[in-house]
């Protein structure tokens, strides 16, 4: 196989695996914020809200927030 | 899976730099090889015609003047055969530009002479009126730098196997012996040609004028 | 986590980073202007010998704008914005406080090196990427130390998540790397030659060709990474803050995000149409970038919708009005762009002053007015001053627009009288203006451009001052303003 060939097959597929890949992550994004296990409009705060002794919307040593990981 | 994405900053990053690199492997890396040939007859450049280069890599021509010319019948007709890709075998670094305030310089050679040339340079006004190029006086008093050029010679010759004589060696004398056989009566023959004593008998003395090896670079572009 | 009282965000590098934005743009746009009159009027080319000629100062403008004014206002916005979104402050570690200091010095040196090299003509004449080999490898020392930087604040957050801002901080730190040190590898010519020649001067590693398709896969992508992404971590965090109002919606900002990450490097090849690079890399080149309009078009109309419901604040705010402009140009020029990507449009487009207006449609109206959005909206909280005058704002933003449209409207249709002209041909086929006809007829349209940039100048000396006044004598503030910025 030349070198072209090879880059066109490794162009459509990789295109096609990214595309697969965007839609899903655009499918996950919304049904997990349906079932209500996230809520990624809440992070839209984290700029308005950004005094250094203001509440993070996540805090990085809560617990809560290490279990879901 | 996404979740990770989000949180860890460090798969993150990973998933940020895939996505980029990704398509540049894709795009660049196979053609490497290929487009690197030279076109039959290809001469790498001579020491004072890659001094030439630099010159106009210094007061950056391409700011002004592309080296492409494109496979259209306007641009045919006005600057000659479109470019090919293994023309650009021996350009390091490529000198395409982004811009033409001024004419493509591709194939300038064929239609222009070095004292048409010195006329232009000293003020481009003189023979193309109207122009907006900007006079090179100081092309004429300022010294090329064929040390350089001719240092360029032996690193592209030794890395990239650029088929040069046997006479392109590394170190002082040999570069001496270069600039006495071969740069000074190249530059020479180019003087004599623009009709110019001044720069002919600086070239005499042993240096030679920017202009002189700027000149015998846009003659090489054919 | 201790939290003291006293504790606040530390600001010593974001005021560094002010001055030289406000230095840099001034030395930038004036070579800008001076360049653009030489068009107008060659004889402007003789003030200063060999060093003042048209050729030797373009690099100069470009160079001074995108890596002193611009880098200096992308560093400005991540030294303020990335502590508080991530809620730390950089004072918390001496270590990180010494690394930016370093930082900051090395990027002076750099910049002033870029500057006098390119004056003496000592470049590589890769568009962007000028910089001769022992500025490159500070340019990677300067680039690690941020990375170091970004990452150490990212360790220390108390904010879990990390706010869409960072994530175009980090890609821009990502991108840039990558591509730079793929364009710029060289050699030095003195390693292989026994010490013969300049020391500083050094031979690219690819060649013609390729040398073109690395050298515009950087170009592209330095106005990607440059020009772009840091631009787009600005507005998510400063029009939000400014307006108070979340953004309109976090997951679009999120798909575009990824959406420009994976588009904006296929698109590339546009730089190189009808020239000797594969065909299928020129085509894919062309569709890529007009696929590219989306994640664009995302990220823009996510800043409009944000302002719903809220839109009398633009009549009020001067900033407001800076960003909702600069949203609305890059809507322009992101769909410019793709329109000149088309390989018909191109072939006319191409090598004529279309494309610098494409640039400065862009620059001029998105980049540059989100960098003094940026600054004017940090000063307050910086210097803990109130902004010096908002009608001066008010009057720099109006100068400012109308000059943007000069600019872009003048070039394009010399881009595009020029372009024509070169093509037409007789009814016997032969070609009917010889060069100099097709540069001539540009004279008008140059002097337009002229003025157009004298009158943006004159905003940004407004600016400037509007700015050392707000530093130095603004109205003293007891608290800091959470979201609008207060001015006199
Ligand atoms: C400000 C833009 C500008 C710069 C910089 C510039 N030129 Fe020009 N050049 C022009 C214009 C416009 C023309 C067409 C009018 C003329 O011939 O003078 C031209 C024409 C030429 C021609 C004649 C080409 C032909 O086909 O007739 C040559 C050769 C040339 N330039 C070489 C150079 C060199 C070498 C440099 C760098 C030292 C340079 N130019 C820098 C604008 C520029």
């Amino acid at each position: 196989m030349s070198m072209d060939q090879l880059s066109i097959y490794l162009y459509v597929i990789g295109s096609g695996i990214t595309v697969v890949v965007f839609y899903s992550y655009i499918v996950y994004l919304y049904r997990s914020e349906k079932r209500g296990e996230k809520d990624y409009e809440k992070y839209g705060r984290i700029a308005i809200d950004d005094e250094i002794d203001s509440t993070p919307v996540e805090t990085v040593s809560d617990p809560a927030n290490k279990n879901k990981e | 899976m996404f979740h990770w994405l989000e949180k860890n900053p460090f798969f993150f990053a990973v998933g940020v730099f895939l996505t980029i690199a990704f398509a540049g492997a894709v795009t660049i890396l196979p053609h490497f090889n290929k487009s690197a040939q030279p076109v039959k007859g290809l001469k790498p450049y001579s020491v004072l015609e890659l001094a030439g280069r630099h010159v106009y890599i210094k007061d950056n021509c391409l700011s002004c003047h592309s080296q492409l010319i494109r496979p259209f019948k306007a641009e045919t007709d006005r600057y000659g055969q479109y470019s090919l890709s293994g023309e650009y075998a021996y350009d390091r670094p490529f000198l395409w530009g982004s811009r033409r305030i001024g004419p493509d310089l591709h194939r300038v050679g064929n239609y222009r002479t070095p004292d048409w040339h010195a006329n232009h340079m000293w003020e481009p006004t003189s023979v193309v009126p109207g122009s907006v190029m900007p006079a090179y006086k100081h092309q004429f008093t300022n010294i090329a730098d064929t040390e350089t050029a001719y240092a360029e010679a032996v690193t592209v010759k030794t890395a990239f196997g650029v088929p040069y004589g046997d006479d392109i060696q590394p170190g002082r004398a040999a570069y001496e012996k270069v600039l006495k056989s071969k740069v000074l009566p190249e530059a020479l023959k180019i003087a004599t040609q623009m009709k110019n004593k001044d720069l002919i008998a600086r070239v005499k003395a042993g240096k030679i004028p920017e202009v002189v090896a700027l000149t015998a670079y846009l003659e090489r572009l054919k | 986590m201790q939290s003291n009282a006293a504790m606040e965000y530390d600001y010593s590098i974001v005021k560094l980073y002010m001055w030289t934005t406000v230095i840099f743009g001034i030395v930038g746009m004036l070579v800008g202007v001076i360049i653009a009159s030489q068009l107008a009027w060659p004889q402007l080319n003789y003030w200063l010998g060999e060093y003042g000629t048209f050729s030797r100062l373009r690099p100069i403008h470009t160079n001074v704008v995108v890596y002193g004014f611009m880098i200096s206002g992308i560093f400005v916005g991540f030294y303020y914005s990335a502590q508080r979104v991530l809620k730390v402050s950089i004072g918390e570690s001496k270590f990180l406080m010494t690394l930016g200091y370093l930082q900051f010095f090395l990027y002076l040196i750099a910049a002033s090196g870029l500057v006098i090299s390119e004056g003496m003509g000592i470049t590589t004449s890769k568009e962007y990427a000028q910089m001769e080999w022992p500025l490159d490898i500070l340019i990677v020392v300067i680039w690690v130390l941020w990375g170091m930087i970004m990452f150490g604040l990212i360790g220390m957050r108390r904010e879990k998540a990390l706010y869409i801002s960072m994530w175009y901080y980090v890609a821009t730190f990502l991108g840039v790397a990558m591509l730079y040190l793929f364009n710029n590898m060289e050699i030095p010519t003195q390693l292989l030659s026994g010490g013969l020649g300049a020391w500083y001067h050094s031979v690219s590693m690819y060649a013609g060709t390729n040398d073109a398709m690395v050298q515009w896969w950087w170009g592209h992508n330095a106005v990607a990474f440059v020009f772009t992404v840091p631009i787009i971590a600005l507005i998510y965090y400063y029009l939000p803050k400014e307006s108070g109002q979340a953004v309109y919606s976090y997951k679009l900002s999120l798909l575009s995000f990824w959406g420009l990450m994976f588009i904006y490097l296929w698109a590339g090849g546009h730089h190189l149409l009808w020239s000797t690079v594969p065909d299928w890399v020129q085509t894919m080149g062309s569709i890529f970038s007009v696929v590219l309009i989306l994640p664009s078009w995302g990220s823009a109309i996510n800043m409009l919708l944000t302002m719903k419901g809220e839109w009398n604040q633009l009549t009020d705010n001067p900033l407001i009005k800076f960003m909702v402009l600069a949203s609305t140009f890059y809507m322009l020029s992101t769909l410019e762009g793709p329109i000149q990507a088309v390989k018909s449009v191109n072939a006319i487009a191409h090598f004529t002053d279309w494309i610098p207006g494409h640039v400065h449609d862009g620059v001029l109206g998105w980049v540059a007015f989100m960098v003094f959005a940026t600054l004017m909206h940090s000063a307050p909280r910086v210097f803990k001053r109130e902004i010096y005058s908002k009608s001066l704002l008010e009057a720099q933003f109006w100068i400012q627009t109308v000059a943007v449209v000069l600019y872009f409207t003048s070039m394009w249709i010399a881009g595009i009288t020029q372009g024509m002209m070169w093509r037409a041909v007789d009814e016997y086929g032969n070609l009917m203006y010889s060069f100099i006809d097709t540069v001539n007829v540009l004279h008008p349209y140059w002097v337009i451009r002229a003025v157009g940039g004298t009158l943006y100048f004159i905003g940004l000396l407004m600016f400037a001052w509007n700015f050392f006044m707000t530093a130095t004598a603004g109205r003293k503030l007891e608290t800091e303003p959470q979201f609008r910025s207060p001015m006199a």
